[in-house]
């Protein structure tokens, strides 16, 4: 029988790093996704993935469940990935290094002869259009697309209210439509 | 409620389950016999099915056990003593945190500073001997001084003719101040 995210967690408070690694199996392909969804690049994405479980590890014993576990994480990844952000646009090389990364991925997929052109070229465009919202509502927007999370779950991981979710997702929704109406 | 435009507001909201039966049957029935908001519709499903496909192809590459190994490694590597207090402080230390400090920060320092006046017994740094002021009384170069001393609440007055002011020149005596 499999075990919940709540007892593997009690688990690792105990000291099995075994639970531990069930959870990263678990979760590690999702908090790279939201982690991708924001930094849109593969290396730091994974890299930033790998900090996040590791910090989580290290936390573990605060966690008392006050929310679920994948809200948990995706919290810590988010906040990871948010300040990665504001590094980046410190320090714009890094930026620009960044962006390069995203291309040369797209560039790799492109040789795959089964990609449509239409969708290629669509998903060229919806990376740069991500790229152009701030941290915040790139936040919301991966966060509902990735794991369909509700309002509620999405603000507790943010820590804002749905109010501030809702407003932030119909802002960032319609940027993207605008930007992508070619496309679409 | 039926306006092209109000139920293009609610349209996300509607995708999301996130809107009451009412407001989400209004929604439904509209889209489906409107062709614009149905296009409007069909952008968001693209656009989100279009980020969702390309995140999780990227994911599905991830192989798990070098992941892990190097999230292990991470675990076991030994960490300078620094390192827990850096994360503590990274952790504490948030924007919010930092917005409200500032002006709370204000406020205790006005507070302190006006300790003064609302305990007049109260002083910072120990009680202060002898408090002085100069004032002058007339264009003759006539002042008034009041010494008063904290201890034995003793106020002195000293009216006595400022040399300055009768003489320009003579600015080595007017330095030396009245004899208190």
């Amino acid at each position: 029988m499999e075990l919940s995210d709540w007892e593997l967690v009690k688990k690792c408070q105990a000291g099995e790093v075994n639970a531990f690694q069930e959870l990263v199996s678990r979760y590690h392909q999702k908090v790279f996704m939201v982690i991708l969804g924001l930094l849109r690049n593969r290396e730091d994405a994974l890299e930033v993935a790998q900090e996040t479980f590791f910090r989580a590890y290290r936390k573990i014993n605060g966690f008392q469940g006050g929310s679920s576990f994948y809200t948990w994480i995706y919290r810590i990844a988010v906040n990871i990935s948010i300040d990665r952000q504001r590094h980046q646009k410190r320090n714009p090389l890094d930026f620009r290094e960044s962006m390069d990364g995203v291309l040369e991925a797209q560039n790799e997929v492109a040789k795959d002869p089964f990609v449509d052109v239409h969708d290629r070229e669509l998903r060229e465009q919806l990376t740069k259009a991500i790229n152009d919202l701030t941290p915040e509502h790139k936040a919301v927007i991966v966060l509902r697309t990735i794991e369909g999370l509700s309002y509620k779950d999405i603000g507790e991981i943010l820590g804002c209210s749905e109010g501030t979710v809702m407003s932030r997702l119909h802002y960032a929704r319609k940027k993207l439509q605008d930007k992508l109406s070619d496309f679409l | 409620m039926n306006d092209c435009a109000d139920i293009q507001e609610l349209l996300g909201r509607w995708l999301d389950g996130e809107l009451g039966p009412s407001e989400s049957q209004a929604v439904r029935s509209h889209v489906d016999s409107c062709h614009e908001c149905g296009e409007v519709r069909r952008r968001l499903g693209k656009l989100q099915l279009t980020l969702h496909s390309e995140l999780a192809n990227e994911a599905a590459r991830i192989e798990f056990m070098p992941f892990w190994r190097e999230v292990q490694r991470r675990i076991n590597l030994k960490r300078p003593w620094y390192a827990d207090l850096i994360d503590l402080v990274r952790d504490q230390v948030t924007a919010p945190r930092i917005a409200w400090s500032v002006p709370i920060a204000i406020v205790l320092v006005l507070a302190a500073l006006s300790l003064d006046f609302y305990l007049p017994g109260w002083r910072f740094g120990g009680p202060r001997n002898n408090f002085a002021s100069v004032v002058s009384i007339d264009a003759y170069g006539r002042d008034v001084a009041l010494l008063r001393e904290d201890e034995t609440k003793t106020t002195v007055i000293w009216l006595y003719q400022n040399q300055e002011g009768d003489n320009e020149a003579g600015e080595e005596n007017s330095n030396s101040g009245p004899a208190f």
